[in-house]
């Protein structure tokens, strides 16, 4: 009896500390030498999209995978400047006012139809009533025509050099669909039948919950030039098939990838980043995700008085914030542009010195000086994302040092998104946003709605018209402009430049991500 | 027999119509809606009302319940909002690795704690009893997370016999199939072993020293036989009873064993739903629960009269 005790317990003890053990050696990525052909690609990702229509979701979930099934007529490279994907050529008139878009010869749909230009005018025209993007274009675009098989012509309505940017905006895109789906689809979201791209892999398969199969596409028509990054440039589908996994657990995440059952996770707690370095044959993958803010209702009291926004910018200690929040500083970047730094064409570092004003004395003079008058100022936030409700505690906590009353409120994502939706339910709220490729897809500003907390600013939108019709030079000096409305208005406190970070096998050769992970030109070793 | 049994099965309509009520109110009265998630955060409040207006979520509750009731009476419990596909259809090809862990764990509770209790109350005066005590209340405590992480980290990943996550659909080779569940079902398992030999030995001891097992061994009875034929079978009616409902418990279970092992079953799917306020799969998914609960406490009732001929359920 002694002897069955002493072995359950030794079991046990074994498992305890083989369970605990945390092996110490460092991550070595492997050579990348010829590229190899076949093999199963298994992706755990964290959530499910809610639709593969990249058109009609701005979701990251969605983009993640629909890149590698659809493509548009331009996308953006590694710098995130727009050059043409199943675009051959184009031209653009004296009068800035048509664009003639030559299709590439050869075009293949997945289900084997070729590419016309009717197709391109189809899915452009429901670009243009079904995406945030496409929506914001179509106040310029004119009219859509294809004028042959190969040629479409978008005629507009007054000079907006953002067309090409948004044309190629990863986010809502403007992809590429046979047009009787378009027609079919109409702006509904598409359906699994409705799936058809031309990108280097084909949607085969979802089994909701458990998993979305993409096979490669044996007809795709790759450019011939080299890889330019980004979205565009020369493809090549090495892989027979990715599986993308709906996995809940990051821990289960890790073990997988420790185990070979995913060769690549998404979305990794940045906790558990050294855990990923520590592991053999795993490498950690980062990636620009964006920013989070704190964004205040300007549609009534106490912040549609630019004194209590003031006093709002004094009294919160980003710094603090974004250390408590994000911890290693691989993670976050404290920058106030309204770009990103990687967003090279995009980004300015012009006025934004404001960036840190914390003040403690500054914010109690502001607002003993504002109307505010001690009502208590209700932050809402969703507690999907605990980086959100970190950053809302450290806000209150520095808000009440400067004499402000706070409430926090937190709700899961769907009661949240109602609740942001009405002025009456909050005074602040918390969230992240994605990167963006143009001033006017800037959700957080760009319309007086809840997304901007109702930001109603003649200034900003003088900005935005102009922006529609500069070129390069004079871009940078709106830029400028921006970023100094940005700290002169204050209709929301940037936290912080933030990266998300991924895992995968050192077995993935020739990987590169850009925006998340892509995984044409990719192979795995075994 | 069979009139209880139809009037049984009669019974089960009220319930179900109660229950479906409750779920309908529960899910339409909380906040957030599907129109809202598909739309996300940039969408415009004119877009989410056309949407709401297209998914007939615009109609007062009543309206909506009377519609997804007059569906359902003809056995139709409508469409995803997300996936388009039909919910009895998705909840047919969740049930199967739900069904699946669940079978697999109900053999192991049945295949440990049965023969363990027997064993334990024929060992009754030796050390064995009071370990066995320590021992089920541990297997009671342990929280199913922990252990499954613990299992996962020891014979998943250091040690690696069995797989850290996944499903594998029987169709697809029955070893696979059992390859996957071994540890997420001995997980689910645990805590059910530990109920029933418990309960299963009190009863049973409570039967040892009754005047009829007396009389058995002053009849010459071998103990062996005592202990099968009498005190056995006598305990096996409460026991049943807890077995019925720790069916019942394991569906719940499922939900968190599920998640830590990446199984596509009923109860992710009941999550995601719920998540993104998916109204038809939500109901959907509850009512086919309900119905599996009653239909279990509906088997449970029958299964006392086989195990024990005096219950007459017609007189």
């Amino acid at each position: 009896m002694k002897k069955l005790a002493l072995i359950l317990f030794g079991l046990l003890g074994a498992i305890a500390l083989f369970g605990c053990s945390n092996n110490s050696s460092s991550s070595s990525a492997g050579g990348s030498g010829e590229p190899v052909e076949g093999g199963d690609l298994n992706v755990a990702m964290g959530s499910e999209p809610d639709t593969l229509d990249w058109m009609y979701s701005g979701e990251s979930a969605t983009r993640k995978i629909g890149w590698h099934i659809y493509e548009g007529l331009f996308a953006l490279d590694k710098e995130y400047q727009a050059r043409p994907l199943l675009a051959e050529d184009y031209t653009v008139s004296d009068d800035k006012k048509t664009y003639t878009i030559t299709l590439r010869d050869g075009l293949k749909f997945h289900n084997g139809q070729d590419v016309t230009a009717n197709d391109a005018k189809a899915s452009l025209d429901r670009w243009t009533k079904v995406s945030s993007v496409g929506k914001i274009a179509s106040s310029h675009i004119n009219s859509i025509e294809a004028t042959d098989d190969k040629t479409l012509v978008i005629t507009l309505k007054d000079v907006y050099t953002s067309l090409l940017t948004d044309l190629a905006a990863p986010k809502a895109s403007a992809i590429i669909i046979p047009s009787d789906v378009a027609e079919a689809a109409g702006e509904q979201p598409l359906t699994n039948e409705q799936f058809i791209g031309t990108g280097p892999f084909q949607f085969e398969s979802w089994k909701s919950g458990n998993e979305i199969v993409l096979s490669k596409f044996a007809d795709y028509k790759s450019r011939d030039e080299e890889d330019w990054g980004g979205l565009t440039g020369k493809k090549t589908a090495y892989l027979d098939s990715i599986h993308f996994k709906v996995v809940k657990d990051p821990q289960v995440m890790l073990n997988g990838l420790k185990t070979d059952l995913y060769d690549y996770v998404q979305s990794i707690p940045l906790d558990l980043y050294e855990v990923v370095t520590s592991t053999p044959n795993v490498e950690a993958v980062t990636s620009s995700n964006g920013y989070s803010v704190i964004t205040p209702d300007k549609s009534e009291a106490p912040f549609d008085d630019l004194k209590v926004r003031q006093a709002l910018h004094a009294a919160l200690d980003k710094e603090a914030m974004a250390k408590a929040t994000y911890g290693n500083d691989d993670f976050y970047e404290l920058d106030g542009a309204l770009f990103t730094p990687d967003q090279t064409a995009l980004y300015s570092d012009e006025n934004i010195d404001n960036f840190a004003a914390f003040d403690e004395e500054e914010a109690k003079k502001l607002l003993e000086e504002s109307s505010y008058d001690g009502q208590p100022v209700k932050i809402i936030f969703s507690n999907d994302n605990a980086d959100y409700a970190k950053i809302a505690e450290i806000a209150e906590q520095q808000l009440e040092a400067v004499g402000f009353t706070v409430e926090l409120e937190s709700y899961e994502w769907a009661t949240y998104l109602e609740k942001w939706g009405d002025a009456k339910n909050w005074d602040m709220v918390v969230v992240g946003w994605s990167p963006f490729f143009s001033p006017n897809q800037a959700g957080m500003v760009s319309r007086e709605n809840n997304s901007s907390g109702w930001y109603h600013s003649d200034r900003w939108q003088e900005l935005l018209a102009q922006w529609g019709t500069a070129d390069e030079g004079e871009q940078q000096q709106i830029l400028a402009e921006l970023n100094k409305t940005l700290y002169e208005e204050l209709p929301f406190e940037k936290v912080t430049n933030i990266s998300a970070l991924d895992a995968r096998t050192t077995d993935l050769q020739g990987f590169d991500e850009w925006y998340g992970p892509r995984f044409w030109n990719t192979w795995k070793t075994k | 027999m069979l009139g209880y049994t139809i009037r049984r099965c009669l019974s089960v309509i009220p319930v179900m119509f109660v229950v479906s009520i409750i779920v309908f109110l529960l899910v339409h009265l909380t906040p957030g809606n599907p129109a809202h998630i598909i739309l996300g955060e940039d969408a415009s409040p004119e877009a989410v009302a056309q949407l709401e207006e297209q998914l007939g979520l615009n109609d007062p509750w009543y309206i909506q319940f009377f519609d997804w009731l007059k569906q359902v009476v003809t056995g139709d419990l409508g469409t995803s909002v997300f996936s388009a596909q039909p919910v009895t259809e998705l909840i047919f090809s969740n049930f199967g690795p739900t069904f699946s862990l669940m079978i697999l764990s109900l053999l192991f509770i049945l295949v440990i704690s049965i023969p363990l209790a027997i064993l334990i109350v024929s060992l009754r005066k030796t050390i064995l009893d009071p370990l066995f005590t320590s021992a089920s209340l541990l297997g009671v405590s342990v929280p199913e997370f922990w252990l499954a992480i613990l299992l996962v980290l020891g014979l998943g990943v250091s040690i690696p016999i069995f797989p850290v996550a996944g499903y594998m659909p029987i169709a697809e080779g029955f070893g696979s199939w059992l390859y996957h569940l071994l540890l997420p079902a001995f997980v689910l398992a645990i805590l059910e072993i530990g109920i029933i030999a418990r309960m299963l030995r009190d009863s049973m001891l409570d039967s040892v020293n009754q005047d009829y097992t007396k009389t058995a061994r002053a009849k010459g009875v071998r103990e062996r036989d005592v202990l099968m034929k009498h005190v056995f079978a006598n305990a096996l009616i409460p026991t049943t009873t807890v077995l019925g409902a720790t069916v019942a418990g394991l569906l719940g279970g499922t939900v968190i064993i599920e998640t830590l092992f990446t199984i596509p079953g009923i109860g992710q799917l009941l999550i995601d739903s719920i998540h993104r306020r998916d109204y038809p799969v939500i109901q959907g998914v509850v009512l086919f629960i309900a119905a599996i609960y009653v239909l279990v406490n509906l088997i449970v009732d029958l299964l006392y009269a086989f195990l024990d001929p005096r219950i007459r359920y017609d007189e």
